[in-house]
């Protein structure tokens, strides 16, 4: 086997489809696939587990199916997750395959894999060269796309200020006797401190970004009979929820995909949120209760009416929560927008629609196309290699602060850097000479 | 007229490339001849006075790990040895001694000639005898032909030279020597890629014109380091010390007052210098809100009142150099023995060579030292044992060995000759190797004497200290690797006492060894777990091995992940035109520079990670098994 690190991709495209599979590849597989969704299944048998995360949380229910090499796609031991389709579900496995040790494979290197290790026959081998060509120009127009605007400025910015550190390292460390050694210098620290500060913010705005491609999950939520299933409609244009005035009519999950300027949003209704005996309902609230632990955004939905149930649902601590006031054209009160403490109140009619244009407009902002909107795309690859830079920048600060090991703070960014270099290119020795001896009198 | 002996090797040149060449061709049992201009110039030090340093003292240990003969020429001459980033983590750390010139050369020489299956021979050299597209032997300047299976070239330093003061200039080499003209002539005629290259030297003192009073004192370090594995501070001639001085703002303003008059400036070169040795012209220009620069004062010898100060090279004329100089604080009276110059010369773009450093055009030459662009004693002392290795290999048809990028810092150096080249002088940086922590100075033996005594280059005396040293660890590892050290027990209660340590629960020595806060002699002083070993290098050992233990299991990872592709030969014979879906642009470079292996391919700028996959797959349809390199 020519190539032996394990990678990992969805293989299914994004979006809403009745499923959604993750394939990793590689020597790590197997213990990939025993640590997510154990026990181990047997070879070639599709096996229905739970999907879990790094706590033991679970992420999906779905088939897990175990291609021992080189028996499989690839020839490599083969792993293939199928879970629910949803983008949330998809991107909360992928990651957890890279957490794993898997690095994520390349356009066409599935294919690529398994033509290396004769799994393919010569006549496909032109088909595997024009996947790789192709699959790297769309790569690159994808990494293109994401990379414009701020994003692009930013990561640029956090690759220079790495560059600069990292210069101030390795002068330190290569010419101890140009009286430049920055190790013990607190203006090095406070730098670092800064980078962390900078990248936990971008951190934070990718993964907001990342909602461009992959949507962004709203739960619309509250209590029983309070409008959740009309707002739906109202907003998703379409009766797929059954609305009813009985309290406990809606017993599942409801899952609409709508586009709001070409955005992928997805709404999911859930169940009236209260303590009930009936079997059925007390599923529907379960599984309500596990919808709103993924949501991006709660959508509270209260009845303005004064006809609803009277108990206010709970929320999961941490949500970030929006209230909607459905039912104006029976209380009479005027549409509109007010920001209060505990968020945003929306008022509006979702029988009427008069009002929803507010709510729409604000949506839209959470998906960064608004005006308001600070987010910028970027995909998974980018979350990843931002999340790898994170990871060593700290452990650099940890060297040099509290061991005082300047060559194993270096030793860290430049891991941190090759990271980041996984999105802007990569930083080689030469760009970091030509750093030091721009910035430093070097030549005693 | 034909020479009557017949030879494995000739090594033409006699510096640090050719030296080192000569006599590890000679080590591995091939009958080697050395050609030099001057028998009494074998080992000189043309530039300053000093070998080592950081990343260079990197190369003379592992050159000694090879059984080479730099370091012991080194402890021989050394007469004011320090310990560079001494109180910086280990892998950084590098040895760095003041020579004595005359003393250097003498251990050289003296090397040289004892030295078995190698013969000397003055006589310049002025063409290469070429059959086909390969060497079979030289020409001298007495039009004497000498027939060899494999010849070395390491006649680099400042081929084809032009020295520069102000605006006069002249051809020159190196120190006062004549510049090999005829055979630059002749190679620049050969199918090699020429470039050029600019260096430049201070102006020398004479010590006895210099009031030392007012500059600083650095002494050598005690204890003194010692270059070589197998050498002791018995080696060492006396002990002596350098001085520092410091230019000021008037020194500043009269170099700027002057630019216009230096060879620089002036615009009579336009060659590339290095950039981690800028003239004072540079550094004053380029660093202007400086109000001083260091100059090291660095003694030629023991027996010379001579001084080179490191730090001002200057190719600004010489009635300019006398009035810097002399406002220079101690420096009033100062009398220049030497005036300072820039020189250009020729190299051949290292791309054109394989990684045993034969070349390509040309089967049967290898070229090796500033002849690839490179600065440095130790770069083309590396590079000079590895082209002599393989020109004795070639010579009975085995297959050369060049270290690979995680073994040693020459590997580093020829991998990133062969592929990258260099714009300016290359010269050896820690920052270069990304696998630093493994590569270090204390461990250069470890990594790769195993290898040079399977090659030959390893004599029994060094082995057999080796398997010692070797033994000695392995052992001590091994018994530390048994013990734990228990909550409550003495060890416990001895170190929470002595060193504040908390052991809640049983922990083995190996993991506490780890720790930034406990070191072995900590440690083997606890209850139970000493006595420490005595020998001060083992050690040291086992300490550094266990501080950057998960360091380098990670590295080692990684490279065992990136082997199977790294090793991947691309066959010589490779018509990158026939690759399907790769660029005209990667095509044209991957073509021109022609990589040994998939992983050197990835190493060329502008080749992307789905160009290597296009490779593999066409490898693949050539229906080639794909075969790791040696």
């Amino acid at each position: 086997m020519i190539e032996p690190d394990t990678i990992a991709a969805p293989v299914t495209p994004p979006g809403y489809g009745g499923v959604g599979i993750v394939r990793v590849s590689g020597p790590a597989a197997g213990t990939i696939a025993a640590a997510v969704a154990p026990p181990l299944a047997s070879p070639h048998h599709a096996a229905l587990r739970q999907f879990r995360d790094s706590a033991g949380v679970a992420i999906d229910r779905g088939l897990v199916v175990w291609f021992p090499g080189p028996g499989s796609y690839t020839g490599e031991d083969t792993v293939e997750f199928h879970g629910h389709g949803g983008p949330a579900v998809i991107d909360a496995l992928y990651a957890r395959m890279l957490e794993l040790g898997a690095r994520p494979a390349r356009p066409g290197e599935f294919t690529e894999r398994a033509f290396l290790n004769g799994r393919l026959d010569l006549a496909q081998a032109e088909a595997v060269a024009d996947l790789i060509e192709s699959g790297d120009a769309a790569g690159a127009r994808a990494a293109m796309r994401s990379l414009e605007g701020a994003f692009s400025r930013r990561v640029h910015a956090l690759r220079d200020e790495l560059t600069t550190l990292r210069a101030w390292i390795e002068a330190a460390l290569d010419f101890p006797e140009d009286e430049i050694d920055f190790l013990a210098d607190t203006a090095l620290r406070d730098r670092l401190d800064a980078l962390i500060a900078d990248l936990a913010d971008m951190r934070a705005s990718a993964a907001e970004g990342r909602r461009l491609v992959e949507g962004l999950t709203v739960v619309i939520a509250g209590a029983p009979n309070a409008g959740k299933s009309s707002l739906l409609n109202a907003l998703a244009g379409a009766d797929s929820a059954i609305v009813t005035d009985v309290a406990g009519t809606t017993r599942d999950v409801l899952r609409e995909s709508i586009h709001l300027d070409g955005v992928p949003l997805t709404l999911l209704d859930t169940a009236g949120l209260r303590a009930t005996d009936d079997p059925v309902e007390s599923e529907g609230v379960r599984r309500a209760r596990a919808a709103l632990d993924e949501a991006d955004r709660v959508l509270l939905v209260v009845d303005s009416a004064g006809n609803a149930a009277a108990e206010t649902p709970e929320l999961p601590s941490g949500a970030i929560v929006d209230t909607v006031r459905t039912k104006i054209d029976l209380t009479g009160e005027s549409a509109g927008v007010t920001d209060t403490d505990q968020g945003r109140v929306f008022r509006l009619s979702a029988m009427t629609g008069e009002g929803l244009d507010a709510l729409r407009a604000h949506l839209r902002t959470l998906l960064g196309t608004g005006p308001e909107g600070g987010a910028f795309s970027a995909r998974r690859r980018h979350l990843d290699a931002l999340d790898r830079a994170d990871e060593e920048i700290r452990a650099a600060r940890t060297e040099l602060v509290e061991t005082g090991a300047g060559e194993l703070a270096a030793e860290r960014l430049r891991q941190a850097q090759t990271a980041i270099g996984a999105i802007t290119g990569e930083t080689t020795t030469e760009d970091l000479l030509g750093e030091i001896f721009s910035r430093f009198c070097i030549g005693k | 007229m034909q020479h009557p002996e017949h030879y494995d090797v000739i090594v033409i040149g006699g510096g640090h490339a050719g030296t080192e060449a000569a006599l590890a061709a000679a080590r591995t049992g091939a009958r080697t001849l050395l050609l030099t201009h001057s028998l009494d110039t074998l080992g000189q030090m043309s530039c300053n006075p000093a070998i080592g340093g950081i990343g260079k003292g990197h190369l003379v240990r592992e050159i000694d790990a090879l059984g080479g003969a730099m370091a012991q020429a080194a402890d021989r001459a050394a007469i004011h040895v320090r310990t560079l980033n001494g109180r910086k983590g280990p892998a950084v750390r590098a040895t760095r001694a003041q020579s004595d010139r005359v003393l250097y050369r003498q251990a050289i020489r003296a090397r040289l000639e004892s030295q078995p299956n190698l013969e000397l021979f003055q006589q310049a050299v002025d063409d290469l005898i070429v059959e086909g597209e390969r060497v079979v032997g030289v020409v001298t300047q007495l039009g004497i032909e000498l027939r060899a299976a494999s010849v070395v070239l390491t006649v680099g330093t400042f081929l084809g030279g032009r020295i520069h003061v102000g605006d006069q200039n002249h051809g020159g080499g190196r120190a006062g020597d004549a510049p090999a003209n005829t055979l630059a002539e002749r190679l620049r005629a050969m199918p090699f890629e020429v470039g050029r290259l600019k260096t430049g030297t201070p102006p020398r003192i004479d010590g006895r014109s210099i009031d030392f009073s007012a500059l600083d004192v650095q002494a050598g370090d005690e204890p003194r380091p010692v270059f070589s594995f197998i050498g002791s501070t018995a080696d060492h001639p006396r002990q002596t010390v350098c001085h520092i001085a410091h230019t000021g703002p008037s020194t500043h303003e009269l170099i700027r007052d002057s630019l216009h008059r230096s060879a620089m400036y002036g615009g009579h070169i336009d060659s590339e210098g290095p950039r981690y040795c800028p003239s004072i012209e540079d550094k004053v220009v380029r660093f202007a809100d400086r109000d001083h620069h260091q100059i090291f004062l660095e003694p030629e010898g023991l027996d010379t009142p001579e001084l080179y100060p490191n730090g001002i090279s200057s190719s600004l004329p010489f009635d300019v150099q006398v009035a810097f100089v002399r406002s220079i604080p101690g420096f009033g009276n100062a009398h220049i023995t030497r005036p300072g110059y820039a020189i250009e010369y020729d190299f051949f773009d290292p791309r054109g060579l394989q990684p045993s450093l034969e070349t390509r055009p040309l089967a049967g030459l290898y070229f090796a030292g500033q002849i690839n662009g490179t600065t440095g004693y130790e770069e083309a002392a590396a590079q000079g044992l590895i082209a002599g290795l393989n020109a004795a290999r070639g010579a009975v048809g085995e297959s050369p060995w060049t270290p690979r990028r995680d073994e040693a810092y020459i590997g580093v150096l020829i991998d990133d000759l062969v592929t990258r080249g260099t714009r300016e002088p290359y010269r050896m940086f820690t920052s270069r190797a990304e696998y630093r922590l493994q590569l270090r100075e204390d461990n250069a033996d470890l990594r790769l004497t195993p290898t040079g005594r399977e090659l030959g280059l390893v004599d029994d005396a060094r082995w057999s200290r080796f398997c010692e040293r070797e033994t000695a660890i392995a052992a001590e590892q091994a018994r530390l690797a048994e013990l734990t050290v228990r909550p409550g027990g003495d060890a416990a209660i001895d170190l929470a006492n002595r060193r504040g340590v908390r052991i809640s629960k049983p922990e083995p020595v190996t993991d506490l060894l780890r720790r930034p806060e406990l070191d072995y002699a900590a440690l083997a002083a606890a209850p139970g777990i000493g006595p420490a070993v005595e020998a001060a290098d083992v050690a040291f050992q086992i300490d550094v091995q266990a501080k950057y233990a998960g360091y380098v299991a990670q590295q080692r990872d990684q490279i065992e992940r990136d082997r199977a592709r790294e090793d991947t030969e691309l066959p010589a014979d490779l018509d990158y035109a026939d690759v399907q879906g790769l660029s005209s642009e990667v095509r044209e470079k991957l073509a021109n520079h022609r990589p040994a292996t998939i992983g050197q391919a990835g190493r060329i700028a502008g080749v992307t990670p789905a160009a290597v996959s296009l490779l593999l797959v066409h490898l693949r349809r050539r229906g080639d098994t794909l075969r790791r390199s040696a």
